[in-house]
């Protein structure tokens, strides 16, 4: 089930939901909330000519954060916005704090917003899922699908959250756990 | 409950670190939001089992190799245990 405007106001009263900060009453529609785009941004560097770069995600020493490192920069969005070109992916953040209680029912899905669908700006790539537990800013992969070069601005609303109540509750939210059920075996080696 | 992290690197924003939790079978490394960080130790709720000394436990957010589950023995473990009806 899809919590209505209601049932999000109820939730982040009673701290079940927690986003920091609170979004304006204008920010919510019947099912979902909007969240803003923060000032903080990291965009590829650009390629050099004739260099080819390829990432390997299932090699051993892969790490995401490090080959990200070095493959972006850090931007702070001027007062100008910042211009996302055709067919480029920018890492992006929301404004907001997000929490979701862990013994709560609650998920979340972060989605786009139709009015910048519409001009071919995804905010994520296969990814939305907020799992109950999750604390932290929600990060934006956010990719310019148009033609056209897309301004964005920090604190434009840039997002919406979509929030679930599952049908039972997780086994990391629930303290009556192991009942009845056999535990999978143990790691084969342990860590010296 | 809680369990031990190292920070071993800054996030892409200000308000990520990269984590270490010394899981039983290799170290797996994590995004977590600073605000989640108390005293070095993360939340990660209930444990979702118990094998031969080790629990079970899902991380608040997907580690940097994908899981989202590991295997975790009793050192890394801050205070009591949450085991429910175990």
């Amino acid at each position: 089930m899809i919590l209505t405007d209601r049932e999000i106001v109820i939730a982040l009263g009673r701290g079940l939901i927690i986003i920091d900060p609170r979004p304006k009453e204008t920010y919510f529609a019947s099912t979902s909330v909007d969240l803003t785009l923060d000032p903080i941004v990291t965009k590829f560097k650009a390629a050099t000519p004739g260099l080819e770069i390829v990432i390997d995600p299932s090699h051993i020493d892969f790490s995401s954060e490090t080959t990200l490192a070095e493959l972006t920069e850090t931007v702070t969005i001027s007062s100008d916005g910042i211009l996302i070109p055709p067919k480029t992916l920018f890492l992006a953040w929301t404004k907001e704090y997000v929490e979701l209680i862990t013994e709560t029912r609650v998920a979340a899905r972060v989605e786009g917003k139709s009015s910048l669908a519409r001009l071919g700006l995804g905010v994520h790539v296969t990814a939305p899922t907020i799992h109950a537990g999750f604390k932290g800013r929600i990060r934006l992969e956010i990719v310019n699908h148009g033609t056209l070069p897309i301004r964005l601005r920090a604190g434009m609303r840039i997002c919406q959250l979509i929030f679930e109540v599952t049908l039972g509750t997780p086994e990391r939210g629930y303290g009556g756990q192991f009942q009845g059920q056999s535990a999978p075996p143990a790691p084969r080696k342990k860590q010296p | 409950m809680r369990i031990k992290i190292q920070e071993v690197g800054k996030g892409l924003h200000p308000s990520e670190v990269v984590v270490q939790v010394n899981a039983a079978e290799k170290p797996e490394r994590l995004i977590v939001d600073r605000r989640s960080i108390e005293d070095d130790a993360i939340d990660v709720g209930y444990p979702i089992a118990k094998s031969n000394g080790y629990w079970l436990i899902e991380l608040p957010r997907e580690t940097i190799d994908g899981a989202w589950r590991i295997w975790i023995t009793r050192d890394i473990i801050v205070g009591d245990i949450l085991e429910g009806a175990a």
